[in-house]
């Protein structure tokens, strides 16, 4: 018998359909880990992360018969995984629209982009993007976690948020100049 | 008048070029766009300093995502067998 390891993963999510539970267990390995990573930049702490990655495994677990298969499972998965956040992320306060004009006060901000960085410049760098990213609305944020931090490809990235291409695209830049902006704010203050 | 068409010809490519740097990063310019946003870079010193400090920033969000997940499927599948997560799929 093949481990669960080597096991196509369309293969593992018909035989879940079926109610198949080792298949799904095989499933949440592969995927769980980055689902929580993801889920984490838009909850307060780890402690909530947890609860809504085990909240979005639960309801794809309840949900996977009906998975037709039109896109890959994780786009799917990392759909109901940021929605689950964002129904959580609700009870907070909402961020401010984002405001895709360049900061005039920022247009001598000092070039950084060759900026060096020591361990303890880059534990700051790290803050401020974290910062930056916490501040952006959900649905901005969301296109840079999966595209700049997870990785994934626009197409990818696209059909995790259901937009077009070139609805994703347009709202990825605008989050991407707003993260800009926010270490221009960062570099200008002399944090480097 | 020359100047004011030149000006204005300047504007257009400043706000076109500011709406690609995206897509110019990446790497989704057709070669004739890539080309024309490349021209205003090198003329304009706002674009050039924001289409830098983007490359960087890009850079430094992808270096987040290079941090290994904290491994957590065990612990969701404990608490999915535990917690009778596993009721039927719907059908």
């Amino acid at each position: 018998m093949r481990p669960d390891s080597a096991i196509e993963e369309s293969e593992l999510v018909a035989r879940s359909g079926a109610g198949d539970r080792e298949a799904y267990e095989e499933l949440v390995r592969r995927h769980a880990d980055r689902l929580y990573a993801v889920v984490l930049r838009f909850v307060a702490d780890r402690e909530e992360a947890q609860e809504v990655t085990q909240e979005a495994f639960i309801r794809a677990w309840r949900g996977i018969s009906r998975f037709e298969g039109r896109s890959a499972f994780f786009t799917w998965l990392y759909r109901i995984g940021i929605n689950e956040a964002k129904r959580h992320g609700s009870r907070r306060p909402s961020t401010e629209p984002l405001d895709p004009q360049e900061d005039p006060r920022m247009l001598d901000a000092p070039d950084w982009s060759d900026a060096p960085q020591t361990v303890l410049e880059q534990r700051d760098l790290r803050n401020a993007l974290d910062r930056a990213i916490r501040t952006l609305p959900d649905g901005y944020r969301a296109t840079v976690v999966l595209r700049d931090i997870e990785g994934l490809s626009t197409r990818e990235a696209a059909e995790v948020m259901e937009l077009s291409e070139s609805a994703f695209k347009s709202r990825l830049h605008r989050a991407r100049l707003a993260v800009r902006a926010a270490l221009d704010e960062h570099f200008g203050k002399g944090e480097w | 008048m020359i100047g004011f068409f030149r000006r204005m010809r300047f504007m257009r490519e400043h706000r076109w070029t500011h709406q690609h740097l995206s897509d110019l990063v990446d790497g989704e310019l057709s070669p004739a766009e890539g080309l024309r946003a490349e021209e205003h870079v090198r003329l304009c010193p706002q674009c050039h300093r924001v289409l830098a400090t983007l490359r960087r920033t890009l850079s430094e969000l992808r270096r987040l995502g290079d941090a290994p997940a904290p491994p957590v499927a065990d612990g969701v599948i404990e608490r999915l067998r535990r917690q009778g997560g596993f009721g039927p799929p719907t059908p």
